[in-house]
């Protein structure tokens, strides 16, 4: 709290653009010109990254570069930056980039960075610092069309020509500042071959899983494997949920089959099993020996199936309970299980040999007796389908029985897994299209 | 087995195909019709050699783009955006909408002349084409956009049927392309420059490394990229050669001289035969058709990457609004200039090479710089030797360029 006092009595907020500092003057402390401020080297230490070094560069055309620490700045002038240094002090080089730093030019200015409150890639036409103590942070970035004009020249110029024409149009009145908080730079480190993440995993895990794949595919393929390999598991799992067979395989392409085991442990097992059906079985098989013994046994089991049948669609993710299991056992037991996908609100009840017996769920569980068997918490009837139903009949059954879920078993009644209404809906949404394109394609002729 | 392996080499290659082939093929657009068809009429087969300088040049260049798409992910915009700065993007992509543009309206002139061809009105047939390249790439996806580019390529072939119906003296072509006569007059010399000087325009490198972008080709599949770029600059000359044997082997052989495209095909009609004359016509309309579509296609690709806005075929009008209201816009200008009577072509073609002229230099030794970067580029950049070759083909072909302009200004 102390600081936050000190800055609003002290020095003045000033907020200032990087294209405005861009190629001002440097001179030293004797007023002798050092040359033009080229670049800010900026530490991501904190939410608002704080400029720690500045690049000068001299001559043409042969530049030279030197770089300074932010403390031998005397004061960033209207016209000229002052040093407290001579410039007999500066040490010019050639080269002035040290790759491992971000830097306001080389990495964020011009570049394509991930807006994650308004889930795009966009492209930063400036940059808005804060000036704090001297010190410079990144307050914002600016992609409106205005800052292009600024960075252009003719800033001036157009505001009057637009005023003249409107005088409140909105070219003028809003600004398209994005706060850093919500940026995620996208620069590549060339070593390492990362995107270095600071604050924002915790960003990209609130995004919704089908815009954090949309913003996904908006980038270029380097970007897209670059910054996939540099989030955490459970980010990249729901990625590559999101994402089409297409750009999931050619990810996959350039990933080493033991990272590709690992996401395919974290998906539920029949989007896993989706996408292992459509590679070739060999380069399945490979996949699989690596994974986790139980989850490989279960993909393995629903790769039998036919992909258009109630085998190929289910998932074997349940819950199952013996049916002499009393009531307040099996709730014990559901808070505990970790589960790969929000389950669905069904409990199936089976008997001694996985014999399907009834189904339940959490409203008649709870209101049943505690102690009771489960058996006795059971719908009066459960509906299921067979293995080889086709997804027609499935959609039909689901339809008129009101199911969201739906118990598969096999031809001696052994349960074998279920059927989430999602499943159905997303082979009956691309069935659906298939027949609106026919119906248009009619109607055309 | 091994037979099986350049099989399946052979269908990657279809898959990959696409980029190179649609970009070359383009190069013979209206333009390039009317060029090579006088380029045949006034002087038969002497200027033939000159296609194979023209091959070496074009799959130099282009190859240099398709790499950097593949190695970088981005298109040539995006990285002079991301290297060079604003201002320079900006003034860069000015002029490069304007060049597109009068190239745009000499496709369109190019389709009011085949339509006369047919003996259709043009302000039935530009409107109409108009409308169909404006509701193909709106409505399409990348996809389909390719397929219907791709089957655009194919007809092609009506102008090589054409050569072989007229009849050609096949020893004669073989015999002056192996030993070529130069002529030191200033005629001969100016169609040089004429033939060669518009092999390369600066919309090409960005449509090419654009949709190499769109096509998310790997790394691991560059060689089929590259071998994308070999074939596709063959094929095109191929096709241009024989547009000048048509006009030769007819035209130049009974003396008659012409001035475009639309001359040639009126005059081979007596000389050939019908059927030549409407493949040779129907050549034309396709060419011009294609052409019209690419070319507002490249510059609001190549707008939107360098101003960071929505870019993609792939995206609808509302998602992409900056991207197609470009894409629109050069379509309605450049059909509606055509459609005004009487007007003049020729300021319109000088301004269109000047623009080009003036760009061209730039483009190249930005791609020159960039293919060069280490970082950007990792071991992808040149060669050493590649560059001495990249660096001869810039000078030449800046060089013709403006050449070029000095003699259409002459004129």
């Amino acid at each position: 709290m102390l600081s936050i006092d000190k800055k609003t009595n002290g020095s003045a907020r000033i907020f200032i653009y990087f294209s405005q500092l861009m190629d001002r003057e440097v001179v030293d402390k004797n007023a002798r010109s050092c040359g033009q401020l080229y670049d800010i080297i900026v530490k991501p230490t904190q939410v608002y990254p704080q400029s720690s070094h500045l690049i000068i560069r001299e001559g043409y055309p042969n530049r030279k570069y030197a770089v300074l620490a932010w403390p031998d700045i005397e004061e960033i002038g209207e016209r000229e930056i002052r040093l407290k240094l001579e410039k007999s002090k500066l040490i010019y080089k050639e080269q002035h980039n040290n790759k491992e730093e971000l830097t306001l030019r080389r990495d964020i200015l011009d570049q394509q960075v991930v807006d994650t409150a308004n889930h795009k890639v966009i492209r930063v036409n400036d940059i808005h610092l804060l000036e704090v103590d001297h010190c410079l942070m990144i307050a914002h970035v600016d992609i409106s069309f205005r800052g292009l004009i600024r960075r252009l020249g003719f800033e001036k110029v157009v505001d009057f020509l637009v005023a003249l024409v409107h005088k409140n149009a909105g070219y003028l009145k809003y600004e398209q500042l994005i706060s850093w908080k919500h940026i995620q730079p996208l620069s590549i480190n060339p070593v390492s071959m990362t995107i270095k993440i600071d604050v924002p995993q915790k960003q990209f895990s609130n995004i919704p899983a089908a815009d954090l794949a949309d913003i996904f595919l908006d980038l270029n393929s380097q970007h897209q494997l670059v910054l996939f390999k540099s989030l955490d598991l459970s980010t990249r799992s729901r990625i590559f949920r999101g994402i089409d067979f297409r750009a999931q395989k050619s990810l996959v392409e350039e990933m080493q089959p033991k990272e590709v085991a690992e996401i395919l442990n974290s998906l539920p097992a029949d989007e896993a099993t989706d996408f292992l059906e459509k590679i070739p079985a060999d380069v399945a098989d490979k996949f699989l020996n690596l994974m986790e013994s139980k989850q490989a046994k279960r993909l393995s089991q629903l790769l039998g199936y036919s992909s258009d049948s109630a085998g190929g669609l289910m998932t074997n993710e349940y819950m199952a309970f013996h049916k002499d299991a009393p009531v307040e056992s099996v709730l014990a037991q559901i808070k505990v299980r970790v589960f790969k996908t929000e389950p669905a609100q069904f409990v199936y009840i089976v008997d001694e040999v996985n014999h399907l017996v009834g189904a339940t769920n959490f409203r008649r569980m709870m209101l049943a007796v505690q102690q009771g068997p489960i058996q006795n918490a059971a719908f009066p009837k459960t509906y299921c389908v067979h293995l080889s139903s086709s997804v027609k009949e499935v959609a039909y059954l689901m339809d008129k029985y009101k199911y969201y879920v739906i118990p598969v078993v096999d031809e001696n009644n052994y349960l074998q897994g279920i059927i989430t209404v999602d499943d159905i809906l997303s082979q009956l949404i691309s069935f659906a299209w298939r027949k609106v394109k026919k119906i248009k394609a009619k109607a055309a002729q | 087995m091994r037979l099986k392996k350049h099989w399946r080499e052979f269908l990657i290659f279809l898959s990959i195909m696409g980029p190179g082939m649609i970009t070359a093929n383009v190069d013979n657009d209206a333009g390039g019709i009317t060029t090579y068809s006088v380029a045949g009429a006034h002087f038969g087969y002497a200027l033939i050699w000159s296609f194979v300088p023209i091959i070496i040049a074009l799959v130099i260049i282009q190859e240099m783009c398709s790499r950097m798409a593949v190695v970088t992910g981005k298109g040539l915009a995006d990285l002079i955006r991301e290297e060079f700065g604003v201002k320079v993007t900006f003034y860069a992509m000015a002029v490069l909408v304007f060049s597109n543009l009068f190239n745009t309206i000499s496709e369109f002139a190019g389709i009011a002349a085949s339509a006369e061809l047919f003996g259709i009105s043009k302000y039935i047939m530009v409107p109409l084409c108009a409308l169909f390249v404006w509701w193909l790439i709106v409505k399409g996806t990348y996809k389909t956009v390719e397929k219907v580019f791709l089957a655009a390529c194919v007809f092609y072939v009506s102008y090589i049927i054409s050569g072989f119906l007229s009849k050609p003296d096949w020893n004669e072509i073989v015999s002056e392309s192996i030993h070529p006569k130069f002529q030191f007059n200033k005629a001969y010399l100016l169609m040089l420059i004429g033939v060669i000087g518009t092999t390369i325009a600066p919309w090409m490198q960005f449509y090419q490394q654009s949709s190499v972008v769109e096509k998310g080709i790997k790394l691991k599949n560059y060689k089929y990229s590259r071998w994308d770029v070999i074939a596709g600059a063959f094929v095109v000359n191929l096709v241009a050669i024989f547009i000048v044997i048509v006009c030769a082997a007819t035209l130049f052989k009974n003396g008659i001289r012409v001035e475009t495209a639309k001359d040639a095909a009126l005059a081979l009609k007596p000389l050939a035969g019908k059927y030549c004359f409407y493949l040779f016509a129907f050549g034309l309309l396709n060419a011009s058709i294609f052409s019209a579509c690419i070319l507002p296609l490249s510059t609001a690709y190549s707008v939107c990457e360098g101003m960071g806005w929505e870019v993609g075929v792939n995206r609808r009008f509302r998602e992409a609004p900056q991207f197609y209201g470009l894409y629109t816009a050069i379509i309605i200008i450049g059909a509606a200039i055509i459609l005004i009577p009487n007007v003049k072509l020729v300021p319109i073609m000088l301004l269109s090479q000047a623009t080009n002229g003036i760009l061209l230099p730039f483009v190249l030794i930005f791609m020159l710089l960039l293919v060069n970067n280490k970082r950007l580029m990792g071991k992808y950049t040149n060669s050493r030797i590649y560059n001495i070759f990249a660096i001869l083909t810039i000078v030449l072909m800046v060089g013709l360029s403006v050449a070029l302009l000095f003699t259409q200004f002459m004129q």
